[in-house]
């Protein structure tokens, strides 16, 4: 019963979608009533599954595996480690936040609303949760299609040219890890003799270096579009600014974390000597994303695109944490996956209720608002803070987790992602000047209704996880810690590549037999550069 | 005769069909060259037929007969009808379709 | 010369003689009422197609006509796909017969029935002559067919392209054939084979003669195909033909003509798959085609404005999927051809069913008709949205699986040594995948993306309707589930010599 736990939590969702078609299409508060009810289920089994999971065990926990497509290989394998639960708790909560904040502001198709809701909920804990490749893929692709309808319907005025450009860049990118994931089985089939998708069967497999640059390039990719990562992001502004505030939130909140949790999850631990060989690229691409993301939304005239590229910034924190390499700068990009999905969730919560009164994002619409609704004003103000990363507030644990990473690994990414975090304060707080403080220059504004009970009952949960996790992340970082150990362990596998089991950072082998392998030969220059003395 | 002298035959025969398609305005003239190439075919099959001694080839022969009749009087039903409605057997004229 | 006649067992051509008399039957059955049981006629043909099934399952497996006609899995397996094509374009066409048809659906239901038999015969035939004969019987009636409308001048004009294109491809594979027989001597497949080994050691080259072969069998298949450069009466049948007929078209003569491709090609001429010759000539001429028909597919099909256009470049670039699982030229590939196929059939019939419940409603084709249909017709759009997004290969359906296993095929056999040339195939399907999303997505835009409601309302008759739940069941079954189905298509090149498996 509790084993199969993590089928119940992914599947919830999907039986009420065959609740949902049960009724009418005009019944709309049953429908809204019965998804919320569905969306807090799911959110209190992953609080379950939170309670039951083990911080001091190391390794999956929960594991279901059962054969699916036997012939193949292709197997049922679940199973979650801190990393993932923490995710999911975070979806769930989205999730739950999401339908709250529609709840007056969709109004056609309420039916097909909701039912895309929970389905894209089941996609994105199915990502979380799936240890075998093949699901992995198959979530990956389920959340595309929901999504596509909720930018696509329920957007605004561009919304048909942002949701096919969403999945025309999404299904690029995983068509590739198509081809990468199949060449992983059949390489696995040969040595082996059978097919596996496994995940941690495949880590183990030994792979030449030229293979895993090209298998690590195509994976990149396909996560780096949903990161998305400098250059890859432009998609995110468009998606961002037409899909409605349920869309957006979980845009932001959940589905950009599905590309970093692919890093760490499958791209780290499988190609280990790629990973060191493009190293400086992705840092360098993270702290272009860092820089480039905070300008260009400093420029932004709607509040919302400003959110969207503060995303672009904020994700190539995560990169940058990511690829570090050592046990800071690891944790502190989980954190700060945390930390973005509740921020930048909440600001676009936040920005979804002012657009629902006046239905404009135009910051030069807005001033002196701080007047008119001091609630939302305050509100605003705590995410805000924490989206800056100000100290007791969530932002700051992650980010200064990463920089101290960034800067063992080297000065200058740290150097130039430091900007990053100033510059997010000065569009942030410009931003937040030009709209709340000044006078009331628009009469429209004068009348407008300051936060309902429903909207404080959605930003209450952000506020306090705001914080809470400023304050006191410990039972955070308790799980997330052994999840990245054993990530940083088996990154650590790599000939060339060894970690200091103290600390787990990163420096070179030197070989001492001469039999240097064609790895060390060719990248030895960069690795050079990217190791720290 | 050697086998080879049939098979250019053929050879020819079915270049002579096969461009005829292709030209041909006519649907009259170019079912003839379908026929045309048909019977290359045929020639063919029986020329290898005779040379390795053995009968496939002529059955082969009289089923593509067969056939080629089948095809014929299917197309030329479908002449007439074209013709009814379009008052031309021209295959330029015959374009309401994007080709 | 003496002629050992070989042994006759009717017993293995039962399903095809029982389709045969009952589509005499359906005829004359019409003819004798007068005309006047209107869509019981229907009716008759769908329960004889189901009863052809049945009769199938218990014929089992073994050869008929010495090694002429054998029922192998292949053959069976085909066979359930061509019924299954059948069933659903007839349940499709009711509303169709009811107005356009009113005098001659005992003709209609007929030459569809006698198509199948065709097909049929041309999965179970084991030597060029049978082959080619079952490629015929496939496609007369349907040259008949597409030009059903005969006072239609679209529906005339496309059956007559639709002829003059088959009738110059099969004289193109006639002469095609007869090289082949020459240089074997023989029609049979199996003997060809060693045959061709044979002449391949003695002369140390595959010779002029055998190319000139392989390049008019791959121009004749690919016509049936609508493989470029052979593809352009495919856009126009589908689009003057009656749109059960091109639906029809697109799996049954498409199966039909795979069918033929995989018999000649990965068996007959797999001598040259071995170690010591491993020229794969035909492989790389077939793969050029399939990225041909990816690209121009998939392009071309996105400035569309007709569904039932579109739908035809659609299957353009279907053929083009399909022949990489062939091109990979291996149990594998074969297997995930015959699975892709039969995925292929559930949604792209499921479509075909509702583009000719729309038609019929309607009378438009035009994508931007479908405009806002959603609100006003929700459970026939989901069912569009769903067989669309099979066809575009989006997991959990079944169509991303049949990609997946011929992809799949495809990289193992490019992993082995000289098969690197396969990645460029591999990657011009990846790349025009996303091409085809956005002409499907483009449909389900028009239907849910629209603030307007369309003007009609769309219904489904009851055959229709089972038609669609049969897609959609196929559709989400098979790729949820797909064990059964892969146990099954994987025996499918059992009776083929593979090297290695």
């Amino acid at each position: 019963m509790i084993g199969d736990i993590l089928t119940y939590l992914t599947f919830f969702p999907v039986l009420g979608v065959v609740l949902l078609l049960l009724v009418p299409k005009e019944r709309h508060d049953s429908i809204k009533s019965l998804s919320l009810i569905i969306a807090f289920v799911t959110m209190l089994i992953s609080f379950l599954v939170y309670a039951l999971f083990d911080p001091l065990a190391s390794g999956m926990q929960f594991e279901v595996n059962v054969p699916w497509v036997n012939s193949v290989g292709i197997s049922y394998h679940l199973g979650i480690d801190g990393i993932s639960l923490l995710l999911i708790v975070l979806t769930t909560i989205l999730t739950v936040l999401a339908i709250l904040s529609s709840w007056n502001s969709i109004k056609t198709g309420v039916k097909g609303f909701y039912i895309s809701i929970l389905l894209l909920t089941t996609g994105m804990i199915g990502v979380f949760v799936s240890l075998d490749l093949f699901l992995f893929y198959v979530f990956w692709e389920v959340m595309l299609i929901p999504m596509y309808f909720l930018i696509g319907v329920w957007g605004g005025p561009r919304r048909v040219y942002a949701a096919i450009k969403f999945v025309l860049f999404t299904m690029f990118g995983s068509l590739l890890m198509l081809v990468a994931v199949l060449y992983l089985v059949f390489k696995y089939h040969s040595m082996a003799g059978v097919y596996s998708f496994d995940i941690q069967a495949l880590v183990s497999m030994p792979l030449s270096f030229s293979e895993q640059a090209y298998l690590f390039a195509a994976f990149a990719l396909a996560f780096a579009i949903k990161v998305p990562l400098w250059p890859l992001h432009t998609w995110l502004p468009d998606a961002h600014v037409e899909a409605p505030t349920a869309g957006s939130v979980i845009l932001a909140g959940v589905l950009l974390k599905m590309g970093t949790y692919g890093f760490i999850r499958i791209c780290l631990p499988m190609f280990p000597e790629a990973t060191v060989a493009f190293l400086p690229y992705i840092c360098v691409l993270s702290v272009i994303a860092i820089v480039y993301g905070a300008l260009v939304a400093m420029v932004q005239k709607d509040v919302k695109s400003l959110v969207a590229f503060s995303s672009v910034s904020h994700m190539g924190f995560v990169m940058l944490g990511l690829f570090t390499l050592n046990l800071q700068g690891l944790e502190g990009s989980v954190m700060q996956m945390i930390n973005h999905g509740i921020s930048t969730g909440a600001l676009f919560l936040l920005v979804g209720m002012i657009y629902d009164r006046r239905h404009t994002r135009l910051i030069s619409e807005f001033g002196g608002i701080a007047k008119v609704m001091p609630a939302f004003a305050t509100y605003f103000m705590i995410v805000t803070l924490s989206s800056i990363g100000l100290p007791f507030t969530n932002g700051f644990v992650g980010e200064f987790l990463i920089l101290l990473g960034a800067f063992q690994l080297n000065t200058w990414y740290g150097v130039f992602a430091v900007t990053g975090v100033i510059f997010s304060a000065c569009y942030m707080l410009w931003m937040y000047q030009r709209v709340m403080y000044g006078k009331v220059t628009n009469p429209e504004n004068e009348k407008l209704t300051d936060m309902s009970a429903r909207e404080r009952i959605i930003m209450i949960p952000l506020v306090f996880l705001i914080f809470w996790i400023g304050v006191y992340p410990k039972p955070l970082f308790d799980r997330i810690e052994p999840a990245v150990k054993n990530v940083l362990e088996q990154v650590s596998r790599a000939k060339s590549v060894q970690l200091d089991p103290v600390t787990y950072e990163l420096t070179r082998v030197k070989d001492e037999k001469g039999t240097v392998t064609d790895a060390t030969v060719t990248f030895a220059p960069e690795q050079e550069e990217a190791t720290h003395e | 005769m050697p086998v080879s002298a049939f098979l250019v035959l053929a050879g020819v025969l079915f270049a002579i069909g096969a461009v005829g398609v292709l030209i041909s305005r006519n649907i009259i003239v170019l079912f003839m060259c379908v026929e045309l190439m048909l019977n290359s075919a045929n020639l063919a099959l029986i020329a290898f037929s005779r040379a390795l001694h053995v009968v496939d080839g002529h059955a082969f022969v009289f089923l593509v007969l067969t056939v080629a009749a089948a095809e014929v009087a299917v197309g030329l039903a479908m002449v007439i009808t074209i013709f009814r409605n379009r008052e031309t057997i021209n295959i330029d004229r015959i374009s309401i379709l994007k080709w | 010369m003496e002629v050992q006649l070989p042994e006759v067992s009717l017993r293995m051509m039962a399903p095809e003689l029982f389709l045969f008399v009952w589509a005499l039957v359906v005829i004359t059955f019409d003819v004798v009422t007068k005309r006047a049981q209107g869509e019981s006629v229907g009716y008759l043909t769908m329960v004889g197609i189901a009863i052809t099934g049945g009769i199938l399952a218990i014929t089992g497996e073994g050869p008929g006509f010495g090694n002429m006609f054998y029922n192998d899995p292949m053959a069976i397996f085909f066979k359930i796909i061509f019924l299954g094509a059948a069933f659903m374009a007839v349940g499709s066409s009711f509303g169709l017969t009811k107005q356009k048809i009113v005098n001659h659906r005992g003709e209609f239901f007929g030459l569809m029935l006698l198509s199948t038999v065709g097909m049929m015969f041309l999965a179970s035939a084991n030597e060029l002559l049978t082959i080619w004969i079952g490629l015929e019987l496939t496609t007369i009636p349907l040259f008949v067919l597409a030009a059903f409308f005969k006072d239609n001048k679209l529906s005339v004009e496309s059956g007559l392209k639709y002829f003059i294109v088959g009738a110059f491809s099969s004289a193109v594979m006639v002469y095609g054939l007869s090289f082949l027989y020459g240089l074997t001597g023989t029609t049979d497949l199996l003997q060809m084979k060693l045959n061709l080994a044979t002449v391949h050691l003695t002369f140390r080259n595959i010779g002029v003669i055998l190319i000139a072969a392989i390049t008019m069998l791959i121009a004749g298949i690919g016509f049936k195909l609508g493989l470029p450069p052979f593809h352009q009466w495919v856009p126009d049948v589908y689009e003057g033909a009656p749109t059960p007929v091109a639906a029809f078209l697109s799996i049954g003569s498409k199966a039909a003509g795979l069918a033929a491709f995989a018999k000649i090609f990965v068996n007959g001429l797999s001598a040259f798959h071995g170690v010591e010759m491993a020229p794969n000539d035909w492989g790389k001429l077939a793969g050029i085609v399939a990225i041909a028909a990816l690209i121009l597919g998939n392009t071309v099909a996105i400035r569309q404005t007709n569904i039932k256009r579109m739908l035809g470049y659609s299957s353009i670039a279907q053929a083009g999927y399909i022949m990489i699982g062939m091109v990979a030229q291996s149990a594998l590939g074969l297997s995930a051809v015959a699975f892709y196929i039969f995925a292929y059939m559930f949604a792209n019939m499921g479509a075909f069913a509702v583009v000719t419940a729309f038609e019929d409603k309607t009378g438009s084709c035009e994508i931007k008709s479908y405009a806002g249909l959603a609100k006003t017709s929700p459970m026939l759009s989901i069912c569009m949205t769903i067989f669309l997004l099979s066809l575009a290969g989006i997991p959990p359906l079944a169509g991303f699986l049949a990609k997946y296993f011929v992809f799949a095929a495809a990289i193992k056999q490019a992993s082995l040594e000289g098969g690197q040339w396969l990645y460029w195939v591999v990657g011009a399907g990846l790349i025009t995948a996303v091409f085809s999303l956005y002409y499907y997505a483009n449909v389900i835009k028009q239907m849910y993306f629209s603030k307007d409601d369309s003007p009609y309302r769309v219904g489904l008759q009851a055959p229709a309707m089972l038609v669609v739940l049969i897609g959609l069941a196929g559709v989400l079954v098979f790729g949820l589930y797909p064990e059964p189905v892969l146990r099954f298509a994987g025996e499918v090149p059992s009776m083929f010599g593979f090297v290695s498996p």
